[in-house]
């Protein structure tokens, strides 16, 4: 029997829209639309949080993902780390799993990577060793004293960060559930030493914030269910505040924590990312959005063009009277 | 004896750590603290346990030459490998500070690039998937059709353009039918593991044991 147009178009070969998928993926990234981002409360709850802290304070940034899901998590794991480093929050950095400490890695490599606009240049543990032995551990003076010894901030830099006053990469240690809830007792007990194998006892973020209990906010950036963990034992053991980071497919699965009251707020998907990256450019910590806000035309155009074939594919099977007939083509690729 | 001491040690332990997480106790603190330290230590036989157990199984692909026996050398390969490359070259090769050692450069260049693509495959299959099988060939599926376009479109800054309330709208399915939803399924799943968990405790379970004892 021979197809109408309606049939040969419910026929269509799946490789034609691989190609179409495939084009609307790779053109914006050559012709940026930049189609204005709008951030929503969820989002915006997270920022504000942070912005009531300073470096008195202190967060962790746990990248509690994969590769699989890098594209959606880590802009938001950087938003975040760029917003706490900009206002000097100290920041502890974990990891979920192996994979996930290469996230890590590849993320802070990001973010203090010289060549980049706006990066912040990292200071090590070694470097301001005598500045330590001068009992110079204060944020403010550290950078005083830095500076007064005629160092000089990068003309593309946004600020200096000091490796275990502004930030301390703890790393990944299997069974990591158990991990949060024995930081709730102590980091330092969990991690003696950080990723470097710099002793944690003896750095001044960690003498100020012995445990989750004096921790103010727990961020957490995750393609999986193990962003829950953190509130299984520390949110409801401790009262840790936690905020989400999490993949497009699964924030509908977590909204619940906010309306319960759990989290401060979920960035979700590439668009969460995105929206913080707006929000620190509308406050001035940054010149221009980063990698999120580039991603969103791409979503934009693959969302279009899923809408434009569901919309073609019920009008080909209603018009060719595919929901009489009550059977599916054959031959279908 | 095989069979009563695992199960004696799940009902001891499996008690105490339900007592302990209520009592805001030194001691119970402290109870805490060594099953968190035992527990990585167990886990470590058991890393011991699952490499043998996938050095053997694809050892005996290779050496009969199984059907596919290049992917269990692959994977022999990488799980030998990547350990050595991480104790024995942990500098780069090449040195200076911006030349990734070896590790890196096979987490970087190989591990990221396979996962990434394969995730990425996500985007090709749903387009298809969705010009497939979305179709309003009931009042439901058209209910789904609607809120999945609604929230799709909502998701993105094209959204916006279109209307203001796309997003709101959106984002309304999202906060309210959506967790409505997620919060039956989410007690219902709780109260099954719960159950499952209190199974096991008391040792009605006792599927995990592999069949010892029967």
């Amino acid at each position: 029997m021979k197809e109408n147009i309606w049939g040969r178009m419910l026929n269509l070969d799946r490789r034609w829209i691989f190609l179409f998928i495939g084009v609307v993926c790779i053109v914006p990234f050559f012709v940026p639309f930049g189609l204005p981002v709008i951030p929503t409360r969820h989002v915006i709850s997270i920022f504000d949080y942070i912005e009531e802290l300073g470096p008195e304070n202190a967060i962790f940034v746990s990248f509690d993902f994969d590769p699989g899901t890098d594209p959606e998590n880590m802009p938001m794991a950087v938003a975040i780390t760029r917003h706490a480093f900009a206002r000097h929050i100290p920041v502890f950095f974990t990891a979920n799993g192996p994979l996930a400490q290469g996230m890590l890695e590849s993320g802070f490599a990001y973010i203090t990577n010289p060549l980049s606009e706006g990066y912040f240049h990292v200071v090590s543990w070694s470097e301001w060793a005598s500045y330590r032995e001068m009992g110079i551990t204060d944020r403010s003076e550290l950078e005083a004293a830095w500076e007064a010894d005629g160092h000089v901030l990068p003309d593309n830099a946004a600020g200096w960060v000091f490796e275990g006053r502004d930030f301390a990469k703890l790393g990944y240690l299997p069974y990591f559930s158990l991990v949060i809830l024995g930081m709730t007792s102590s980091i330092a007990a969990q991690y003696p030493e950080d990723m470097n194998g710099n002793p944690l006892v003896e750095m001044p973020m960690l003498q100020e914030h012995k445990n989750l209990r004096e921790v103010d906010l727990a961020t957490t950036f995750s393609g999986t269910a193990a962003c829950t963990w953190w509130i299984t034992f520390g949110r409801e053991k401790i009262g840790l505040p936690v905020a989400f980071g999490v993949t497009a497919v699964s924030a509908t699965d977590y909204t619940i924590f906010i309306q319960s009251g759990q989290i401060v707020g979920q960035m979700g998907g590439l668009r969460g990312a995105a929206e913080y990256e707006v929000l620190l450019q509308q406050r001035g910590y940054f010149d221009k959005p980063d990698r999120a806000f580039v991603g969103m035309d791409v979503q934009n155009a693959a969302h279009l063009l899923i809408l434009f074939f569901i919309v073609l594919g019920n009008i080909a099977y209603f018009a060719g009277g595919f929901h009489k007939k009550g059977v599916l083509l054959k031959g279908r690729r | 004896m095989k069979r009563t001491v695992p199960l004696m040690i799940v009902l001891v332990g499996g008690v105490l750590m339900m007592i302990q997480y209520f009592i805001p106790h030194r001691i119970s603190q402290s109870v805490f603290d060594s099953y968190t330290t035992w527990i990585p230590i167990i886990g470590a036989f058991a890393l011991i346990l699952g490499v043998g157990s996938l050095t053997r199984l694809h050892g005996h692909k290779v050496r009969h030459r199984a059907p596919n026996w290049p992917y269990s050398l692959a994977v022999i390969l990488s799980i030998y490998l990547m350990p050595v490359f991480a104790l024995l070259l942990p500098v780069s090769v090449g040195g200076g500070m911006n030349s990734p050692s070896v590790f890196d450069f096979a987490f970087m260049h190989i591990l990221v690039p396979i996962q990434s693509t394969m995730f990425s495959l996500l985007a090709f299959y749903i387009a298809s998937a969705a010009f497939r099988a979305f179709r309003a060939k009931s009042l439901l599926a058209t209910v789904l059709l609607l809120t999945a376009v609604v929230v799709m479109i909502g998701q993105v800054p094209i959204g916006e353009l279109l209307g203001s309330w796309f997003p709101k709208l959106g984002l309304w399915i999202i906060d309210f039918p959506n967790n409505a939803a997620k919060r039956a399924i989410g007690l219902g799943v709780g109260f099954g593991i719960l159950a499952t968990q209190l199974k096991i405790i008391f040792g009605v379970e006792r599927n995990w044991l592999g069949g010892v004892g029967d």
